[in-house]
């Protein structure tokens, strides 16, 4: 039985003016609110956002994708969210997934659901990305935190209100991506994976973005125990 | 004794560089201190590079004392470059706290009304 509840869609942006629009009114139409966490554009992505119907947090200066959501992750639980759904800025989600993406959280299935790629819905996945970058997630996540799942680094996931509490991201770059699934394997929380599409307008990381994501992530196994 | 000769020809001329720069006020107290400090070790170290080839060989190392000091030198170098990586990534933490307290202080703005 599916409970209802206040949806909340965290969108953090840098320069995403262009996409960010059209983002918003999409992902309004499945959420009670849309948070965007402007981080440090020098563009318009703030007054294009909130034109859209977003509540917009800026930060002053760039601190990057998992800084953003973590200032999101907070606004969102101070609003009264009761699920959270992390989206990305940049058009390649499609907002009509949500419902399902949230579905296994109202039913009181899971805690976080995390989006996937490659359980067989379309994905125009770059080649590099999809033979040497996602394998290499894999591993990265298998090395530090015994499992994996099927999709290592989809930015789009939804958590429970109890897991967004108990799921702070000190990651302030694209490593959060891997130490959210670390912590809710950790946190013992109930996973659960749900396809995705994506359509890739522009190529996004880059094999240099997957070696600092890795010596981030060892950074913090180092020097923050 | 050549080489010894053009090490502290070297040595000689970064003390008078570091000297200058305090003059012009680019170095604190402290820095000079540290720096006059580290030059003068080093200048010491190329005087008696012949003692420290007998320390060294003494010690059972195969190795003459300048390779010696080289190996020192480049595990300091390793070491200040870790610190200074933590350092970096203790500051850029702070730098998100501070960003997102003063994002937190002033407050979201709310969407616009739909026309």
């Amino acid at each position: 039985m599916a409970k209802q509840g206040k949806i909340s869609a965290v969108i953090p942006a840098w320069c995403e003016a262009e996409s960010l629009g059209r983002v918003v009114a999409a992902v309004r139409k499945y959420v009670q609110e849309v948070i965007v966490v402007d981080d440090g554009s020098g563009d318009q992505t703030a007054a294009v956002a909130r034109a859209a119907g977003a509540v917009v947090i800026r930060h002053l200066v760039n601190r990057g994708q998992g800084a953003a959501l973590e200032t999101g992750r907070r606004l969102a639980l101070r609003r009264g969210a009761d699920v959270i759904v992390h989206f990305d800025a940049d058009d390649q989600f499609c907002a009509a997934e949500i419902p399902s993406v949230c579905l296994p959280i109202m039913a009181g299935e899971a805690d976080i659901v995390f989006g996937s790629r490659f359980l067989g819905k379309p994905a125009n996945i770059p080649w590099m990305k999809k033979m040497l970058l996602i394998p290499l997630a894999h591993l990265v996540n298998l090395l530090l935190f015994g499992r994996t799942l099927s999709d290592p680094q989809c930015g789009f996931r939804a958590l429970s209100r109890r897991t967004a509490q108990a799921i702070v991201i000190s990651q302030d770059g694209m490593a959060h991506c891997s130490e959210i699934i670390g912590l809710a394997f950790g946190g013992r929380w109930r996973i659960k994976e749900v396809a995705v599409t994506v359509h890739y307008h522009h190529y996004g990381q880059k094999f240099s973005g997957g070696v600092k994501i890795f010596s981030d992530l060892i950074k913090a196994r180092l020097f923050n125990g | 004794m050549g080489q010894q000769a053009i090490a502290l020809l070297f040595i000689l001329f970064f003390i008078t560089r570091l000297i200058l720069q305090k003059r012009r006020g680019a170095l604190s107290g402290p820095a000079f201190v540290f720096w006059l400090s580290f030059w003068l070790i080093a200048g010491l170290l190329v005087v008696f590079i012949r003692s420290i080839d007998r320390i060294v060989s003494a010690a059972g190392f195969s190795s003459s004392g300048i390779n010696v000091l080289l190996y020192l030198a480049v595990a300091w170098l390793f070491y200040l470059s870790v610190k200074l990586n933590i350092k970096i990534s203790v500051l850029d933490k702070n730098i998100t706290i501070l960003t997102r307290a003063l994002s937190e202080r002033r407050g979201p703005d709310e969407p616009k009304p739909d026309l």
